[in-house]
């Protein structure tokens, strides 16, 4: 058989970060068919920039990288003032329900959808949602996830703490608003 | 190590962004401190739901068998 051509080899292989480039453009537009225009134009860009690809680095951040840009360029007009996170103070999801004497606090987490983790995450805002997915979602280590974002290690590491606390808080609110736990320091997780 | 030093650096210790040196310190504090190990093991418990709830997306296998043939 005959060897693959050196644009399909590197299609191939471009195309085995699919899923996860397309997780990050459904979370990233909130919408199924923006998500696909998203992909598809970031594949088109990557194929005709393929040459700007150093082969043995991490092509999985560097798709990702077009894929964001793009995101920003159009959707958002390169607008990225998108930064205002409600200010939740030092917000510590444990020590809550510790407060709250839920107990295992990993129980309330069991209870709690993940449609509703999903909802938490599509509210931060996207700056911070797009290091969550990163970091959270997709195992980047700090130092790819600021290659990848254009941005120091310490910046991923302010936006990734505000977020989680963000994402913490919101899961909180979902936890005492359905009943999972109770605000008012009872002292038990109800059962299902 | 104390609790408030080990609760700074449960984030880095979960994502495996601390150095060795300072990874080996927290867990020798967490083995001895039952309160921090509940921590981190609900902190551990915490990014396995973020993740297993948002890495269920998979492309639609029409949407990939496109992007193939578009690239090829």
């Amino acid at each position: 058989m005959a060897e693959p051509a050196a644009g399909t080899a590197f299609a191939e292989e471009a195309l085995t970060h699919l899923d996860t480039l397309y997780r990050g453009a459904l979370r990233l537009t909130r919408d199924p068919d923006q998500a696909q225009d998203l992909v598809q134009e970031a594949y088109l860009r990557a194929l005709r920039y393929q040459h700007s690809y150093q082969p043995g680095t991490n092509m999985k951040a560097w798709l990702f990288a077009i894929m964001r840009n793009l995101f920003w360029d159009r959707f958002k007009g390169s607008r990225k003032e998108d930064v205002s996170l409600d200010d939740v103070g030092d917000f510590v999801l444990f020590e809550k329900l510790r407060d709250e004497g839920a107990r295992p606090e990993g129980d309330v987490l069991d209870k709690i959808a993940a449609s509703e983790v999903v909802t938490a995450v599509d509210k931060l805002p996207p700056l911070h949602r797009e290091v969550v997915l990163l970091v959270d979602v997709e195992g980047f280590s700090y130092k790819d996830a600021a290659d990848t974002l254009g941005v120091p290690i310490g910046t991923v590491m302010s936006r990734l703490h505000r977020a989680r606390q963000q994402l913490q808080k919101s899961l909180y609110d979902y936890a005492v608003e359905s009943g999972i736990v109770h605000a008012d320091g009872a002292k038990q997780v109800p059962q299902q | 190590m104390r609790c408030e030093e080990c609760a700074d650096k449960l984030d880095r210790f979960v994502d495996r962004e601390l150095t060795t040196t300072e990874a080996l310190e927290v867990q020798l504090h967490l083995e001895s401190c039952p309160d921090c190990m509940d921590h981190y093991d609900f902190e551990q418990q915490l990014r396995l739901k973020v993740k297993s709830s948002c890495d269920c997306d998979r492309a639609p296998q029409i949407f990939r068998d496109k992007l193939r043939e578009i690239l090829s």
